[in-house]
């Protein structure tokens, strides 16, 4: 793509690794679209412009997450995600924090198995200041061993909320350790417990050195701001990083699961409950929005085939859910019933089969499909209200797929998709002798010996 | 960017808010009829009745209904607060006409069928049943009861299992009447005219029956007097769910404001001072926070933290101490001017797009906020001065009227927590599936 004069401007006078080359702008959607540039040092910049609100959404994605991590230090990515908001060269602890709140942004992150992600959103008067520490925290970020001890203690406790005192949270975990034995997607992106506590500050340091690089990163911005002022300060504030050489992954294939897995788990709720995990395509799989689409007609709302027999014909459920896993490798698509008090999870168990052998045989209706591709499209829209989202979802698509815009290639292959289609990917996924399944056993109360 | 319009349409009251950025367009029909109209004995009323309406628009068996929702692209709602109720959703443009068709449906014709309303309390009772497994749900609920013991604010939305059980068809019956006979506020956003919005308003109007204004008998809360410990037993925690709480702000206190600034000062962002020293300094639990919720009537202040089982009593201590300080040492200026650049500048995300900015005029609406409430805010805030927060401060966080509720396992927390609350005036330990 020729370089605009602007850009050749900015370009005489960078830093050495500040130079931008333009890339293809792409559609996102029938509305809006996405410039795309490269600095010298890798650090990719998708930006689309959107002048509805006088605000900016700046995100930051890193192709790391708990996939690159190996056995006894599982969790590291996401406390690195943590400690990510302490101290930077030159600047006092908590400095980050504050700076942003009084400039009146919003931040977080979040960490999965494949990215890890940082969001700020920012009144647009006061974009140079994320921009310029975003970068700082790119290069200069200072780990201490007291913050990582803290750190430690804070992800231990959000591991006990998420995860050992929540059932849903804990049966996950154990549905995924159960279905995959050989790659990086058995263990949990929070860690396990003894491995969070077992962390050293060397251990941050080699992770910080390793993955948070700019030719590692993408950033995206959406919001009310010219491109040549934002690659400016780009330019500007990245073009000092040198890039580095990234490692080549060691992720092992996961190997095809011949049988049927099951565990049982008990704790103390009422009712008993059942997930189950059937191993899915990747998200950047053919199959991947077809076999969504098909999740959709089974579990998509109180029209739902599933939701219709276990929760309102024959109310032996309280709730059923299930969702395709969003991830770069096969992962699972995941199913969570819940049962009425005084029923078996096996009898809801015995219902589902049902409906999956049915829609292995059966095709199913047009009106079906239909209605799941309106779920589908409204979900889409919705997502794009704020610039926010439009930001993460340009953000997840780029870094998992490479293509930025890839949102509405879904919706357009789920426009596509048929009943044969669906009938295929059933075949393909549904297989009951080759799934995991975990079982919730009502433990006896157990008296706490306390009365009022 | 504009403010929400008030456009004259017929009876109707409209507000709206345009947007031409994607082909969405939100509705929601509000009343001031809510939960807390609910008789004695049969607390859910409101809930179960517009839930019921949702499901059975039109007379339609609701699978139908939501085949027929789901179908134009749409997503639709009732949502039932102590002092409102909403009927709210969102659909792609094309199925706008159809999706005003549904709403006139779900409020003016409800089927209510018999089959439909037992089918639906056993749901909800079902849910009850599955809402003990949520420790933070189980804190919030024991935290509004035990607050509001003997007032409005303090019943159980959802309702319980006796409550439900007390629920017949007639009292749905009437309370549909009742809600479709109560004046109705009219918020649009998104992708539509003022010209269509008030023609589809005049639609939805239709189907209320003599909409009337409703006058809010309730009366202000009181505090029950001393420290009480309130702990919700459950087995196997290895965490507890902590609240902390009293008395809190009106929106019409000549000191809401200021008392608004001191609180995120104390509680209110990452920076804050509870963040900071529950958090950041000491790693004892994930988030710690200080709300001020306001409603038409004084709503409660309290402070969130979830710590593990052997970190609960120290860290209530440390809160207790914090907001005794807080009260008595007040905060500083370079807090406050921190805060004040927060607060003003943060507001430009409670209006960045139009769902949200007629949200906010809807709200002050519905809960009869002062003039300007959110048009203003930016400027009341900005004039607070230090001894307005301190001020605010001293007179407002409670101290002697205190309730401290914690979901944990009682035998194993209990004694080390009674011994960090100083003056601590009684404890009770209820089940956890315990009705509330």
């Amino acid at each position: 793509m020729p370089t605009p004069p602007w850009l050749s401007k900015l370009n005489e006078k960078a830093k050495p690794y500040g130079k931008l080359t333009a890339l293809e702008p792409v559609a996102f959607g029938p509305n809006l679209r996405v410039e795309r540039y490269r600095l010298e040092n890798g650090l990719e910049i998708l930006f689309c412009p959107d002048r509805s609100a006088p605000v900016i959404a700046y995100h930051t994605w890193f192709r790391v997450g708990s996939r690159h991590e190996r056995e006894g230090k599982t969790g590291l990515a996401h406390l690195f995600e943590h400690l990510m908001f302490n101290e930077l060269e030159g600047r006092k602890a908590g400095e980050f924090d504050r700076l942003l709140e009084e400039a009146g942004a919003e931040s977080n992150a979040s960490t999965w198995l494949d990215w890890t992600q940082y969001n700020i959103s920012i009144p647009k008067d006061r974009l140079s200041l994320v921009v310029g520490l975003e970068a700082e925290r790119m290069q200069k970020l200072v780990l201490r061993e007291p913050q990582v001890v803290s750190e430690k203690e804070v992800v231990a406790n959000e591991r006990r909320y998420r995860v050992d005192d929540d059932i849903e949270g804990s049966v996950s975990e154990l549905l995924w350790s159960t279905a995959f034995t050989r790659h990086a997607y058995k263990a949990p992106t929070i860690g396990w417990m003894p491995d969070i506590q077992g962390f050293t500050t060397e251990d941050c340091a080699e992770f910080y050195k390793t993955f948070y690089a700019p030719n590692n990163a993408v950033l995206v911005v959406v919001g009310d701001v010219g491109s040549s002022r934002l690659l400016e300060l780009i330019s500007r504030a990245y073009g000092d990083i040198p890039p580095s050489q990234l490692p080549l992954e060691d992720v092992h294939p996961e190997p095809a699961q011949l049988e049927q897995r099951v565990k049982e788990v008990e704790k103390p709720t009422p009712t008993e409950k059942v997930t189950i995990g059937f191993h899915s395509p990747a998200f950047g799989d053919w199959d991947h929005p077809i076999l969504s689409l098909l999740i959709e007609v089974l579990f998509g709302g109180r029209a739902s085939r599933l939701h219709k027999r276990l929760v309102r014909d024959l109310e032996i459920a309280s709730e059923v859910r299930s969702f395709v896993g969003p991830f770069k490798d096969p992962g699972l698509v995941e199913l969570f019933l819940s049962a009425r008090e005084g029923h078996k999870a096996e009898e809801l168990v015995k219902v589902l089969d049902e409906e999956l052998e049915r829609v292995k045989e059966e095709p199913i209706e047009p009106e079906e499909i239909e209605r799941a591709r309106a779920r589908f499209e409204l979900g889409l829209l919705a997502g794009l209200e704020t610039m926010d989202g439009k930001a993460s979802t340009l953000g997840f698509h780029e870094t998992l797929l490479g293509r930025p815009g890839a949102a509405f290639d879904r919706l357009d292959a789920i426009r596509l998709a048929d009943a044969s289609e669906l009938r295929r990917v059933a075949r393909r996924y549904f297989g009951l002798n080759t799934r995991s399944i975990v079982y919730v056993r009502s433990q006896a109360p157990a008296a706490s010996g306390e009365a009022s | 960017m504009s403010a929400a319009t008030k456009a004259s349409a017929g009876r109707a009251d409209v507000l709206l808010e345009v947007s031409h950025d994607l082909p969405l367009v939100s509705l929601t029909v509000a009343t001031r009829n809510g939960g807390m109209f609910d008789p004695p004995g049969k607390e859910g009323l409101t809930r179960l009745c517009a839930r019921l309406m949702r499901r059975t628009g039109g007379g339609r068996d609701p699978q139908e209904l939501d085949t027929r929702v789901d179908s134009i692209g749409a997503s639709v709602g009732a949502d039932v607060a102590q002092s409102v109720t909403l009927f709210q959703g969102t659909v792609i443009r094309r199925s706008l006409d159809a999706f005003v068709e549904i709403a006139c449906d779900i409020i003016g014709r409800p089927g209510l069928a018999e089959v439909e309303f037992e089918r639906l309390r056993r749901e909800v009772l079902a849910e009850l049943v599955e809402s003990l497994d949520d420790d933070r749900g189980l804190a919030r609920r024991w935290f509004r009861r035990k607050m509001f013991e003997g007032h409005p604010y303090g019943r159980a939305l959802s309702g319980t299992a006796t409550s439900l059980s007390a629920i017949s068809l007639d009292d749905v019956r009437e309370r549909a009447r009742a809600l479709a006979s109560s004046e109705p506020l009219f918020a649009f956003s998104g992708d539509i005219e003022r010209a269509e919005a008030e023609a589809l308003s005049d639609r939805v109007l239709g189907v209320f029956s003599d909409s009337k204004p409703l006058s809010d008998p309730t009366p202000e809360p009181t505090m029950a007097p001393g420290r009480r410990l309130v702990i919700v037993d459950k087995p196997e925690r290895t965490q507890t769910q902590i609240l902390i709480g009293g008395l809190g702000t009106h929106a019409h206190d000549p000191d809401h404001t200021a008392l608004l600034v001191g609180n995120t000062i104390f509680g209110g962002t990452f920076t804050a001072r509870l963040t900071d020293e529950v958090r950041s300094k000491r790693g004892w639990s994930y988030g710690a926070y200080s709300s001020l919720p306001f409603d038409r009537r004084r709503q409660a202040f309290s402070m969130w933290t979830f710590p593990k089982a052997d970190d609960a009593a120290a860290c209530i201590e440390l809160e207790l101490g914090m907001l005794q300080a807080l009260r008595e040492k007040g905060v500083t200026k370079k807090e406050l001017t921190a805060a004040k650049r927060y607060l003003t500048r943060s507001h430009a995300f409670a209006i960045d797009t139009a769902s949200k900015r007629v949200g906010l005029e809807l709200e002050g609406r519905l809960y009869d906020l002062p003039p300007g409430y959110h048009a203003e805010y930016t400027k009341r805030v900005a004039a607070v001065t230090l001894d307005e927060v301190n001020q605010a401060l001293q007179a407002r966080l409670p101290e002697k009227e205190l309730l401290i509720v914690v979901v944990g396992t009682a035998s194993e927390i209990r004694s080390a927590i009674e011994a960090k609350i100083p003056d601590l005036g009684s404890t009770e330990v209820v089940p956890h599936d315990a009705e509330a």
